[in-house]
């Protein structure tokens, strides 16, 4: 607030005052009175009204930069309610009281659609335990009655769960309260149970496995881990290149700070000007569109999210034509071990 | 034969699994009212329990931990809870293992025999009689009379799978089913390699002739004439 921004406020007030004072004086020359008083007149009625507006002013100023100031550090802005200290005017005392207001309804109105989304998120989770059920009896159904018919639709019945398990953990990702619980797990049994929930497809493309140096823990949640390394795993079948034999490597790094799981295929890679995107939302990239793979650009979009979640790293390294090499990063930090 | 209770709601799956665990070599029963299912479980006195987590009235984690306070028997949890904190739950209660539906109902079945392998202690099984050969398990070599040949890891397997289909059979296909199932991830030259290394030595003991090569199909084990 400037001086003259706040004048030009008190700009009707400053005109009736000097309207006053030249009438005043206009009478008080009609008058046969000493010079001396009414100079004093007028200067007593300027200054004590001078002085009032520098009062106002400096009082204003104060506490209007102080909530600048504080809404400047502010994160979460709409805290700034809470924080702010009481005015000594009558003006400032109704602008708390309005925020205070205004902040009260937005908390019930943001309220009511936090428990909207938790909502729906109960409802997909118990939708999909349901779900779970028609499936896991269709799959023993096709156990007791094999022929070539049924073992296709058992694969087409592994896609369905695979999809619904995105679905799953997409719920997961999207709100706030810790569905994931932290223990210490060997990471050699999480890829090898990855590599049996493929093994069907592992086979029949005659894809080849090669793990080694995998034994290493890491404090985490092994199912969420599971589902990012079985996308991961999805891509390397999904892009792996047709003219030559498909590769997936697992091995893993003890480093002084974390643990280092890499996942490294000899497909057919990322564009270079593309690599930045992968993890984005609904990304599906050249390899995506040219061979109609139906990409949706939710698996890595997902995977990010989930290790953010977790505190995990994730990087991705590609050549073009030569493969991609996928790493979780493990942090060996205190912290967790204590949980 | 060995007894497997099945404590699941779901009808139709429950006979699924009935019918699956009959053509497997047990004898399965299955709980059609679950009143009183506590009582049940132990008036059958199954060798193992298939237990599903969400029944109508008691929940399956409390009728695994009151069936644990009086019986040792196995009980597998089947549910479609799928989350570390219930299955960790689940194990505090006394459960021996945890499947989430939809399972992979042979590697269940695995599970289930390995389960029961262990807790019957009396018969343990180290040597499989294989007529012509015998198979030990725990120092990984076949004997046949006085002569004895060491085998590798995955040699060993596939020569029990082999032996476990006897005069079937057996497609390349399955026995790399059953060697990833064991988490030996072989690829299909390395079965190659395997299988040829596993009939020269079949071959020292004088057994060539018993792995037989089908063109197209995969392998059989034979009995010696």
């Amino acid at each position: 607030m400037r001086f003259s921004q706040f004048l030009k406020d008190k700009i009707l007030q400053i005109s009736l005052i000097m309207f006053a004072i030249i009438t005043i004086e206009i009478f008080l020359l009609a008058y046969p009175l000493e010079n001396f008083i009414k100079i004093y007149i007028l200067a007593v009625i300027i200054g004590l009204y001078f002085i009032s507006i520098i009062v106002e002013y400096l009082r204003k100023k104060n506490y209007y930069s102080n909530i600048y100031n504080l809404l400047d550090e502010l994160q979460e802005k709409y805290l700034i309610t809470e924080i702010i200290q009481k005015p000594n005017f009558v003006e400032g005392k109704m602008l708390k009281e309005i925020l205070e207001q205004v902040n009260k309804s937005m908390i019930e109105n943001v309220n009511k659609y936090k428990y909207l989304c938790e909502d729906y998120k109960e409802y997909i989770e118990m939708w999909i335990h349901e779900i779970k059920i028609p499936i896991a009896t269709s799959k023993i159904i096709i156990e007791n009655n094999k022929t070539k018919a049924t073992e296709s639709i058992d694969e087409e019945l592994d896609k369905v769960e695979s999809y619904i398990e995105q679905a799953l953990y997409y719920a997961r990702s999207n709100t706030v309260d810790k569905d994931y619980y932290i223990k210490k797990n060997d990471i050699e049994d999480i890829v090898n149970e990855c590599i049996k929930k493929n093994k069907k497809v592992l086979i029949g493309e005659k894809i080849s496995i090669k793990t080694h140096d995998l034994n290493l823990h890491v404090n985490t949640d092994s199912k969420w881990i599971l589902f990012i390394l079985n996308q991961i795993v999805q891509n390397c079948i999904k892009y792996r290149k047709m003219d030559e034999q498909a590769e997936i490597e697992f091995f893993a790094k003890q480093r002084k700070e974390n643990s280092v799981l890499c996942i490294k295929d000899n497909g057919m890679g990322i564009e270079k000007g593309e690599i930045t995107r992968v993890f984005e939302k609904g990304f599906t990239g050249t390899n995506g569109r040219r061979l109609n793979k139906k990409s949706t650009g939710i698996g890595l979009y997902l995977c990010k999210k989930l290790c953010n979640k977790l505190g995990i790293g994730i990087e991705l390294e590609s050549v073009q034509n030569q493969g991609t090499e996928v790493r979780l990063i493990f942090p060996n930090s205190s912290y967790i071990s204590l949980c | 034969m060995q007894k497997i209770l099945i404590v699941e709601d779901d009808e139709k799956l429950r006979n699924e699994i009935e019918i699956f665990l009959n053509n497997n070599g047990y004898k399965a029963e299955s709980l059609k009212e679950f009143d009183n299912t506590i009582q049940d479980i132990l008036n059958i006195n199954p060798d193992l329990v298939l237990l599903d987590i969400n029944l109508p009235g008691a929940d399956g984690e409390y009728i695994c931990r009151e069936v644990r306070k009086q019986s040792n028997v196995p009980i597998i949890i089947i549910t479609s809870r799928d989350n570390e904190v219930d299955e960790l739950l689940s194990l505090n209660y006394g459960a021996d293992h945890y499947a989430t539906k939809p399972f992979n109902i042979q590697i269940l079945l695995a599970k289930m025999n390995s389960i029961l392998r262990r807790s019957n202690m009396g018969n343990v099984q180290d040597k499989i009689n294989a007529q012509d050969f015998i198979i030990n398990l725990s120092d990984s070599t076949i004997t046949k009379g006085d002569r004895k040949i060491e085998l590798t890891k995955n040699e060993l397997k596939i020569l029990k799978y082999l032996t476990e289909n006897r005069n079937k059979i057996v497609s390349r296909e399955n026995i790399m089913n059953y060697l990833w199932d064991s988490e030996s991830f072989i690829d299909d030259n390395t079965l190659t390699v395997n299988i040829t290394r596993l009939r020269n030595k079949l071959e020292e003991l004088n057994l060539k002739e018993l792995l037989e090569t089908k063109r197209g199909q995969g392998y059989m084990l034979k009995f010696e004439k």
